[in-house]
């Protein structure tokens, strides 16, 4: 049986080591092997918590009797007559997965933010411990049960990844923070609205008695300019197009580590809050199931624009960093394929997408980090890169091969699902869109191959790399390339989500 | 058993290992790199016998691999790509010897060796599986390691050589994947032999342009005009092992593919009468092009005066015989079954000859360029009598290429237009494209007669500071093994005869 402790400890472990980051880092900050020990710390902290996750994990699969079989379990904070009307989490195939992502994804960008963000200088602890603090928030989100609480934990992730933007405190920075906590403040702003109305219309905010009542719901309307606040809202938090642009300043003037977190772990939360919101709740009609609203064109419509304005605004960038910023947004559009066709292999698509997009770009903001270190910025300083500091050009190569979908890399096989799962869903227009700007992709990225490798840098000196970062970096490759050419690992996990899901949905 | 499991399996792990022993020695390197490809020739090889001697003519490996696209890792040979594959392992152990002495003395070779070994993964992958998917991502696997050795490694402006191959064989690709989507939404499946009876039984409307859409992929990587662009440059401005790999191997998998996929899975549903005449068209369309590139590049190679250009140029007039050889695809069944024509039978044989002797040529070019330091042949002449063993590697070669017995080439060229004659019997508008490519292979004796007297034969250029020597010993080693196999090859091409004509499609 899965007792609340169970979908607590993961969040409170989080959340505790979090809060003792700041003395242990006081005491060993002194001492000669910190860096070291501040791994440890990291290390032991998420060891801990991926327990408590496999636990959980353990426990809910114990559950039932087949893994097609999986309960969505219910677990009410409150002890009420009616569970289903109080806030509490809610535990199924999608938040598990989820979270054990966040984890493992966590754990390496934290070790290499470590070395990248110089631990003896006096705030770091401070920013190591809002990163545990954020996946913790992130967990608690994916555990969330009902829309308060998911509202809650997401938007503490979300505002509270600000502090990781402002981290180098320069003018460029707190600028393009402003930009973001705006955008988020408005965001929120938007949701908290449209709960409201929503809260009006059924008078719960449990996702089951939510979209029970909204499937019985007669008159739409109000629904739908819910739907609209609600959808506004998460839109400007996943940097969709046309509210897309917080997403490239932000990225560009935070710290490399703190970009690779951002990217890798809060964008990927943001397309969590989006499936679980739109598909889950705002079940849009299929067959053999009237749905509650029909969102579908609306969605993918921004997809495609997504893609398009993502990759053209890439192309035209001179600086490194801002061009991959510039392939988040457009990855965020290729997700949007997924989500808009709400079929099996669509959310297979998307979940594999998540944990392969997330690497990726997490790998090429580490990468563009330490080699931004050395002052190279532009694709100019980029020249003959790939001569003098051979490792962590081919780690960038990788990724950026990986970004065009180019086999056996991770990113090939996501885009594959997607676009299969478009046409599959009769939207092949977006599948379409999808291939020309994926080959739109591989013109700037090898434009950036081309720069590393063919063009003679200005001085020959080799530089020496330091190995200590570039091991997590070489993990991110490794999981790129093994769970490109086997997904079947991923799927494995990924199987028993789509098989409730389809539960759920009575989808194809 | 195990055996095309290992031949995928050997490469991929070998890949760390190439990069350590040459940290030690690249002459270490290179030998690892023939070894494995040694081992994965001898791995095919024991599937010969089930090819010959099963009743279904094939060999068959199958594991999971993607469950929820219904795509398996199915390894697969039969007669055709049991050869290829053969020829591949080959080119690649006789590269990889060529290598050390040509490549001695250049920068970064541990990264050189371990790419090449990555290489020769989706070189023979693309021949050793009946997997779409699996198919594709050894098609691409191919793109990546080829375009940093090109670049890297090259000649002159070698990364713009790349460039241009990596995006227009990238394009072609797309096209491919657009197919093989296709083709996985109308029959649910991504195995080529259940595609193909999928679509045969029940035949989509949308069949002509996946068919298309495929050709036209495939085309691109087979370089036929007028999508042969990247060729030339690619070609000259590799080094030159690469070059013979190029022009033997992954030229040769284009025409694979449109023999497999296109005309062995896909032409059987087009020939269905609700399309018309549309199956024949496009045969007909494919002889054109095919007579198209045999004389344009002919003719360029007539009067192109670059060494690996002249070379270049031929295998594009090669790979237009080939796409003519293909034309002549059977389009109608004898009881539900494609038995195959001499024409084809020659088509894959050429495709094997044309690997070895243009493999040879290149390997020849590139001793010519390493030891003389010059491009322009006519800057060059009377090289016989200081470069007896280059000589006669080149005058074999050039000769085969040409199409004169009794070297490889000429057994192969002489079967396709034995399979054409056949198919004018039947169909009168192959008369035209036969007597052209006769013309065709009349001009391409000339430009092989014109390479080997511009450079080997008249009176001798005053040399240099440097004496002109013949090759280094791994030279000679590399370029010995083909030239046996030239010769072999055009007296007693059996062995690979038997093995083709065991292949039934459908």
């Amino acid at each position: 049986m899965v007792e609340i402790l169970d979908v607590a400890l993961p969040i409170v472990s989080l959340v505790s080591f979090s809060v003792l980051t700041i003395p242990v880092f006081s005491a060993i900050r002194k001492t000669q092997h910190r860096n070291a020990m501040a791994v440890a710390w990291f290390l032991t902290a998420f060891i801990v918590s991926g327990a408590a996750v496999a636990n959980l994990t353990l426990q809910y699969y114990s559950l039932a009797s087949s893994p097609s079989a999986l309960p969505f379990l219910n677990i009410p904070l409150a002890d009420t007559t009616t569970p289903e009307y109080a806030s509490g989490f809610l535990i199924d195939g999608i938040s598990i997965y989820m979270a054990i992502m966040f984890i493992a994804v966590s754990a390496v960008v934290l070790v290499y933010s470590v070395f990248y963000v110089d631990s003896s200088k006096r705030p770091s602890e401070r920013y190591f411990a809002i990163m545990l603090l954020l996946t913790a928030a992130l967990m608690g989100a994916v555990f969330a049960g009902d829309l308060l609480t998911l509202f809650i934990f997401w938007e503490a992730a979300a505002a509270g990844s600000s502090f990781l933007m402002i981290y180098k405190k320069d003018p460029v920075s707190l600028n393009s923070t402003l930009k973001y906590l705006v955008m988020i403040i408005i965001a929120s702003a938007f949701i908290v609205f449209g709960l409201s109305i929503v809260y009006g219309l059924t008078g719960s905010l449990n996702f089951w008695a939510v979209r029970d009542a909204l499937m019985a719901l007669g008159d739409k309307n109000l629904l739908v300019i819910a739907f609209i606040m609600i959808a506004t809202g998460y839109a400007i938090e996943a940097a969709i197009v046309p509210f897309h642009f917080w997403l490239p300043d932000a990225y560009t003037a935070a710290p490399s580590s703190s970009a690779a977190f951002l990217s890798a772990l809060i964008d990927q939360g943001s397309y969590y809050v989006l499936i679980r919101v739109l598909v889950y709740i705002l079940t849009p009609p299929s067959a053999g199931n009237p749905g509650v609203l029909n969102w579908t064109f609306m969605l993918a419509v921004m997809a495609a624009l997504t893609m398009i304005v993502g990759n053209l605004f890439a192309l035209i960038q001179d600086n490194v960093k801002r061009l991959i910023a510039n392939i988040c947004v457009a990855d965020v559009g290729y997700n949007l394929i997924g989500i808009t066709s709400v079929t099996a292999l669509g959310i297979t698509g998307n979940l594999y997408f998540f944990l392969m997009g997330g690497i990726t770009t997490a790998l090429s903001f580490m990468a563009v980090g330490l080699i931004g270190r050395y002052g190279f910025r532009t694709l100019k300083d980029y020249s003959g890169l790939g001569r003098k500091m051979p490792f962590v050009s081919l780690a960038l190569v990788i990724a950026g091969l990986s970004f065009a979908g180019v086999p056996p890399l991770g990113g090939f096989m996501a885009k594959y699902l997607v676009f299969t799962a478009a046409i599959q869903a009769d939207i092949s227009w977006l599948a379409v869109v999808g291939v020309l700007t994926s080959v739109l992709q591989v013109a700037y990225l090898l434009r950036l191959v081309n720069y590393m490798y063919a063009r003679n840098p200005e001085d020959e000196t080799a530089i020496k790399e330091p190995k200590r970062m570039l091991i997590p970096i070489f993990i991110l490759v490794a999981a790129i390339i093994v769970l490109g050419a086997y997904p079947q690992i991923v799927f494995n996990l990924i199987d028993p989500v789509v098989n409730q899901l389809h539960q759920l949905l009575h989808i194809l | 058993m195990y055996s095309l499991l290992l031949v995928f399996i050997l490469p991929a792990l070998g890949v760390p290992f190439v990069y350590l022993a040459g940290k030690k020695s690249s002459r270490a390197a290179a030998f690892l790199v023939a070894l494995i490809a040694i081992a994965n020739m001898a791995l095919l090889f024991t599937t010969v016998p089930e090819i010959l001697n099963s009743p279904t003519h094939e060999y068959i490996e199958p594991y999971e691999w993607i469950n929820i696209l219904q795509s398996d890792f199915t390894l697969f040979v039969d007669g055709i790509s049991v050869s290829l594959a053969i020829i591949t392992t080959l080119l690649i152990v006789v590269a990889a010897i060529f290598s050390v002495n040509y490549m001695e003395g250049k920068k970064n070779l541990p990264v050189y060796y371990s790419l090449l070994t990555l290489l020769s993964l989706g070189l023979v992958g693309v021949f050793i599986t009946s997997n779409l998917l699996l198919f594709y991502f050894c098609w691409e696997l191919m793109l990546v390691p080829a375009y940093f050795i090109i670049g890297n490694w090259g000649y002159r402006d070698s990364y713009r050589a790349a460039f241009k191959f990596f995006i227009f064989t990238h394009a072609g690709a797309v096209f491919v994947l657009l197919g093989i989507g296709a083709i996985y939404m109308v029959t649910g499946t991504t195995n080529m032999f259940d595609a193909q009876a999928a679509l045969v039984q029940n035949v989509p409307g949308v069949v002509p342009w996946i068919l298309i859409s495929l050709t036209a992929g495939f085309a691109v990587k087979m370089a036929v005009v007028p999508v042969h662009m990247w060729l030339p440059d690619a070609h000259s401005e590799a080094p030159s092992p690469m070059s013979a790999l190029l022009s033997g191997v992954i030229i040769s998998a284009g025409a694979y593919a449109i023999l497999r996929l296109s005309l062995g899975a896909i032409l059987p549903a087009v020939m269905d009468p609700s399309f018309g005449s549309f199956g024949m068209d496009f045969m007909h369309g494919l002889a054109v092009f095919g007579v198209l590139s045999a004389f344009f590049g002919s003719l360029i190679a007539l009067v192109e005066t670059d060494i690996k250009r002249i070379i270049a140029y031929s295998s594009i007039a090669h790979m237009g015989y080939v796409m003519f050889g293909l034309s002549l695809f059977p389009t109608s069944t004898v009881a539900g079954v494609i038995t195959i024509t001499a024409a084809i039978t020659g088509t894959v044989l050429h495709l094997v000859n044309h690997a070895v002797s243009k493999g040879l040529l290149f390997l020849s070019a590139g001793a010519i360029m390493h030891q003389t330091e010059i491009r322009d042949i006519r800057e060059m002449g009377g090289l016989a009598g200081k470069m007896p063993f280059t000589a006669v590697a080149s005058f074999t070669s050039a000769l085969s290429i040409a199409g004169t017995p009794p070297f490889a080439c000429f057994i192969s060229e002489f079967l396709i237009f034995v399979g054409a004659f056949e198919v004018i019997q039947n169909d009168g508008f192959f008369l035209w494209p036969t007597a052209f490519m006769l013309i065709a292979t009349v001009i391409s004796l000339a430009y092989s007669l014109r390479y080997l007297s511009y450079v080997f034969l008249g009176k001798a250029k005053p040399e240099g500071e440097k004496k002109i020597v013949d090759v280094p010993i791994y030279m000679k080693v590399a370029m010995g093994v083909l030239v046996v196999f030239v010769i072999v090859l055009g007296f007693w091409p059996t062995f690979f005869v038997d093995l083709i004509n065991t292949v039934q499609f459908l």
